[in-house]
């Protein structure tokens, strides 16, 4: 059978969640490459294209429009899509500007028209249809395995 | 030979912390910028930080990287102590060194390992190691996993971690997995060599002379000491940002930084030139031969700094949990509110300086200095260097551009830049 093809994905966030990934990895990585490559992960390989995915895992917040332009163009791409963390199943913490009050926005309205920010910080499935989701801040390791490994 | 103008990019680098672009422009054949693009989107942890309880704000700003987690909580959690002249116990300052030893361990394999190794290997990922070297996968995922078993046995996670805490920790170490520990660290030394000795016999060369700046401590602990630097500089912690002089680079907008007005640099490399005779007893006897390195103006020893300190972090740490005997403590509070203070640390990367003020127990600002922003000056001055060597206009375009790449981003992964604290901290010019 063919190897799963596998991208991890980092948007606006602290990529707390992929480099726990490679914490998982340490007792999980060498079993998993038996089943899927990973194609796509810009902490240990180079970049590619982003194209012909199994499963995509993603964490962060969408909150800018090319951070939009990004998820949907993996979610075009990509049989399984999953929210990888807090920040991409709820917005928080890397989307906290959207409990920011008025004085707190008015220091950042500028940035956030400059560089093409969205009104709001968004989930994953604010935008595209997610398949799973894995909870946690950083990525709860069990809970990642259970849902990985139900795709592999 | 003829000369010509290019243009190079890189289209974000990988295999280095978080994610950036680098533009490189030759004009008339020599180098005439080198930009480096942070792509992140910014996340305003200097406005999240506004009006938050004191007690909260050092986990809120572990948020600010994922890698170096640990590193921007204990620098917080300093500051906020020094703030409010909260003195915490010997205890806990043991437990702090032990979780930035943590730290070092899997932080400096990570980089070690999977983004410098491919480089010398000459592949894409250390994923595709050939079969008569695979056991370094193996050894690779063992010094992790201890690194992140000391982080969860002393502050709850390797990132984020939840028990270290301003005044203390909040949960007791469970002593039944203190011999597990030990003989998990002892288990490693042998692996440690091996990559030790890897980068000792590895013959990438760019010396350069600077200042190297770094903490100075007696027991290489990364956390209290005086400021000191190659040039002869002593100086508190408190003062470290009277020594600083920001500078915004040209083209890029970027802000980098002078100490004493000249250029300097900041991580592991610094630290074993300015304190080598603190490193412990036990790596001094077994890494001999790779102490001996240093002091070291090639950039590129870095890499072998940080698998001395891998050793190094093990050492401290099995004589840490051999000889203390771990109590229950209540967390010290606060005898003021209200303050303004400097906390200073080595987080694996170099110097990181957080100076924070406070009223009524409510952050006013948090203001901040990473190692990255440090060594942005260096960084892009040997980036133009080898660039300006490996131009040869006599040789196909895309003969020496794709060797400029690939010596570039060896160069940029020997300095293990974080974009991620970069992203917010850097002031480059959004585009």
């Amino acid at each position: 059978m063919a190897k799963k093809r596998v991208g991890v994905f980092s948007i606006t966030c602290d990529e707390g969640c992929s480099i726990y990934l490679t914490e998982i990895f340490n007792k999980k990585l060498l079993p998993w490459l038996e089943k899927c490559e990973f194609v796509y992960f810009l902490s240990i390989k180079d970049h590619t294209d982003i194209k012909d995915l199994d499963i995509a895992l993603i964490e962060g917040v969408v909150t800018s429009q090319s951070d939009k332009e990004l998820l949907e163009k993996i979610r075009a791409n990509a049989k399984t899509l999953i929210a990888m963390g807090t920040c991409a199943m709820t917005t928080l913490p890397s989307g906290q500007r959207n409990n920011f009050n008025l004085d707190q926005m008015s220091q950042i309205a500028d940035h956030l028209l400059k560089y093409h920010f969205l009104p709001k910080a968004l989930a994953l499935k604010d935008v595209v249809r997610v398949d799973d989701n894995i909870p946690g801040c950083p990525i709860i390791p069990e809970k990642f395995v259970e849902v990985f490994e139900k795709y592999l | 030979m003829h000369t010509c103008d290019l243009d190079i990019s890189i289209n974000k680098l990988s295999k280095i912390e978080g994610h950036a672009d680098l533009d490189i422009k030759i004009r008339d054949g020599k180098v005439e910028d080198v930009s480096l693009r942070v792509m992140e989107n910014v996340r305003f942890f200097n406005q999240a930080v506004q009006g938050m309880d004191y007690k909260n704000v050092p986990q809120l700003v572990s948020h600010i990287c994922g890698t170096c987690s640990i590193a921007h909580l204990t620098a917080c959690i300093e500051a906020v102590e020094k703030t409010l002249d909260i003195k915490p116990t010997p205890q806990t300052i043991m437990l702090r060194k032990l979780t930035m030893h943590s730290l070092m361990i899997r932080d400096h394999a990570l980089h070690l390992y999977f983004f410098v190794l491919p480089d010398l290997f000459g592949l894409d990922s250390v994923l595709d190691v050939p079969d008569d070297k695979k056991g370094l996968i193996h050894e690779a995922l063992h010094i992790k996993e201890a690194g992140n078993n000391l982080s969860n046995l002393i502050a709850g996670r390797s990132v984020h971690a939840p028990f270290e805490q301003v005044g203390g920790f909040s949960n007791e170490v469970d002593k039944s997995k203190i011999p597990a520990m030990i003989e998990e660290l002892k288990s490693i030394r042998p692996f440690v060599m091996n990559l030790t000795e890897i980068f000792y016999n590895c013959q990438w060369e760019l010396k350069r002379k600077t200042n190297f700046v770094a903490i100075v401590s007696d027991d290489f602990s990364y956390l209290e000491g005086k400021i000191k630097s190659t040039s002869g500089a002593v100086i508190e912690e408190k003062d470290f940002w009277n020594h600083l002089h920001s500078v915004v680079l040209p083209y890029s907008q970027a802000q980098g930084f002078e100490f004493e007005g000249k250029d300097y640099t900041v991580g592991a490399l610094s630290r074993l030139n300015l304190n080598k005779d603190a490193i412990h007893p036990d790596t001094k006897r077994d890494m001999k031969k790779y102490l001996d390195v240093f002091p070291s103006e090639n950039v590129y020893h870095n890499n072998l700094a940080q698998a001395i300190e891998i050793m190094n972090s093990i050492d401290y740490s099995i004589e840490f949990l051999s000889k203390s005997d771990f109590k229950k403590e209540a967390p010290v509070q606060p005898p003021k509110l209200t303050g303004e203070g400097v906390g200073v640390i080595e987080a694996p990367r170099g110097t990181l300086y957080y100076w924070m003020a406070i009223t009524d127990g409510k952050v006013r600002y948090v203001n901040l200095v990473i190692p990255t922003a440090q060594n942005l000056i260096n960084m892009r001055d040997d980036v133009k260097k080898i660039v300006g060597d490996i131009c040869n206009f006599n040789q196909p375009v895309e003969t020496f551009e794709k060797q400029i790449k690939k010596e570039v981003e060896k160069l940029i992964r020997a300095y293990d830049p974080c974009m991620s604290c970069a992203s917010h901290f850097l002031k480059i010019n959004w585009i």
